[in-house]
């Protein structure tokens, strides 16, 4: 290993070292300077960002979609189909209507929680540089946005808001492994603390050692005190996998979100919400299907042909 | 490193942030992301000599410790680039230059890219910080050094002009 330098080169390392530890220093102390620069970065990043959320929208899947390269023929087939149809899709803006559509089911999980909400449009993810998962939402402190605020899709609980400009919010999501969120099972009312994982799968810890958790159990958000960071009543997700080791104190499970991560358009911040559970819970609700009533009509009576109707006598 | 250099090496980096936080964050990877600040930032280290190696880091370090988005405190990437600049500084010359073959030179950044994101998870245990389960930082990782490996040799030449053209008389 060659030298590292001269005695200028060890002393330059040395400062920029402890200037760095200085800095941590500091932001683990607490001190506002350092969140204040971070928050400066993202009023400065947030017009940038929703310029190239607009431009890449459209190719920002090429890569993601390269691993479906392959499919047998039938796949390709179908694929060729659905194209064909999210052809003609595009052709009618299917873009704005697909927004509207979440929008409209947002709404709708809000309206049936009587959840007063601020909706927005997902702008950007979290960075590759860091293991947080967050996204970025066009909608900030001017919309009524605070730290702290329970994030919703259409099919449930999304994240929270962790920090917000005038207008953009940073959203950590329920899949950070910081995350942590009280949850209440449906079934049996039983408590327990659902944690991100980093995946697509939670991991749900009881609170009571007598609790049972069952496959299939729907888990909805606890709620907190002043509904912050969450309101009471929230979809999380369904139980796909419960731990039955011997040597754990309370039961544990495997969780699937209902909201899907990976495929956030509108999310919906709550701003208020009823400081009690909903009275029922506000699950997804499926597609409803169609149906249509026909009533056969009655049979025509035949009229008069005008040239047999009556004319006036004169 | 002049003053002037330091003033366009930090524009460059804050562009380049602005960049990966606006545009490369969006692409859904396969596999995990790609940060290709991390890996043009870890390239330029490599060029440098040695007090230019460790101000680069420093800076590129700053930068991306500004990140919005990021859990960890203020300082903690500048703290990681730092050091993995004097790594490549005190092993410049025993591994010969990394910039005369390309193949090296991928190899060593992917090589840095990886050891950063190790050390940020590292450090980040060490200060009670929440990164995931092993697995899915493992996806992390192997994601970033496939996409560093496949598209550091798209910029490299570029790079390396680019900061050919940035020396002073001097420095060159």
């Amino acid at each position: 290993m060659a030298r590292g330098g001269g005695n200028r080169s060890r002393l330059l390392l040395v400062i920029l070292l402890v200037t760095a530890l200085f800095f941590i220093t500091l932001d683990l102390r607490g001190v506002s300077l350092t969140k204040g620069s971070r928050s400066v970065t993202q009023t400065i990043l947030s017009p940038v960002q929703r310029t190239f959320s607009t431009i890449f929208s459209p190719v920002g899947r090429f890569f993601g979609d390269v691993k479906n390269f392959g499919k047998t023929n039938a796949e390709l087939k179908q694929a060729l189909a659905t194209n064909k149809l999210l052809k003609s899709q595009l052709a009618e803006k299917s873009d704005t209507k697909g927004q509207l559509a979440q929008l409209k089911a947002v709404l709708d999980l809000a309206g049936r929680g009587n959840y007063k909400v601020a909706a927005a449009r997902v702008i950007a993810r979290g960075s590759a540089s860091s293991f947080s998962q967050t996204i970025t939402i066009d909608a900030g402190s001017s919309s009524g946005i605070r730290s702290d605020m329970t994030v919703i899709s259409q099919n449930g609980l999304v994240g929270v808001v962790k920090s917000t400009t005038s207008s953009t919010s940073i959203v950590l999501l329920l899949s950070d492994p910081s995350f942590k969120v009280g949850v209440r099972i449906a079934r049996s009312q039983s408590v327990g603390v659902l944690s991100g994982l980093g995946s697509t799968e939670y991991s749900l810890v009881l609170l009571d050692p007598s609790g049972t958790i069952k496959t299939g159990d729907i888990l909805l958000t606890n709620g907190s005190e002043g509904n912050r960071p969450f309101v009471p009543g929230v979809p999380v997700g369904v139980v796909v996998g419960v731990d039955n080791s011997a040597a754990s104190l309370t039961q544990t499970a495997t969780v699937n979100s209902y909201a899907n991560l990976n495929d956030l358009g509108i999310v919906s911040v709550i701003l208020s919400a009823p400081t009690s559970a909903p009275s029922r819970p506000l699950l997804p609700t499926p597609n409803p299907t169609v149906t249509v009533y026909v009533t056969p009509a009655p049979v025509p009576v035949l009229s008069p042909t005008p040239s047999a109707s009556p004319t006036k006598k004169k | 490193m002049s003053p002037v250099r330091i003033i366009y090496t930090l524009s460059f980096f804050f562009t380049l942030f602005v960049v990966q936080e606006s545009a490369v964050s969006l692409i859904h990877f396969p596999i995990s992301g790609f940060s290709l600040y991390l890996a043009i930032a870890i390239s330029l280290i490599a060029f440098e000599d040695h007090n230019g190696a460790l101000v680069t880091g420093f800076l590129a370090g700053m930068v991306l410790d500004l990140s919005p988005s990021s859990n960890a405190p203020f300082g903690q990437w500048a703290l990681i680039l730092t050091s993995i600049a004097f790594l490549f500084a005190i092993n410049r010359d025993s591994i010969a230059d990394v910039t005369a073959s390309p193949v090296t030179f991928v190899i060593v950044v992917a090589g840095g890219v990886t050891l950063a994101l190790v050390s940020y998870l590292g450090f980040g245990a060490l200060l009670g910080e929440q990164n995931g389960s092993l697995g899915h930082d493992a996806t992390v990782l192997g994601g970033n050094l496939l996409w560093t490996i496949i598209f550091t040799p798209m910029f490299l030449p570029t790079l390396g002009r680019a900061h050919e053209y940035s020396l002073t008389a001097r420095e060159r």
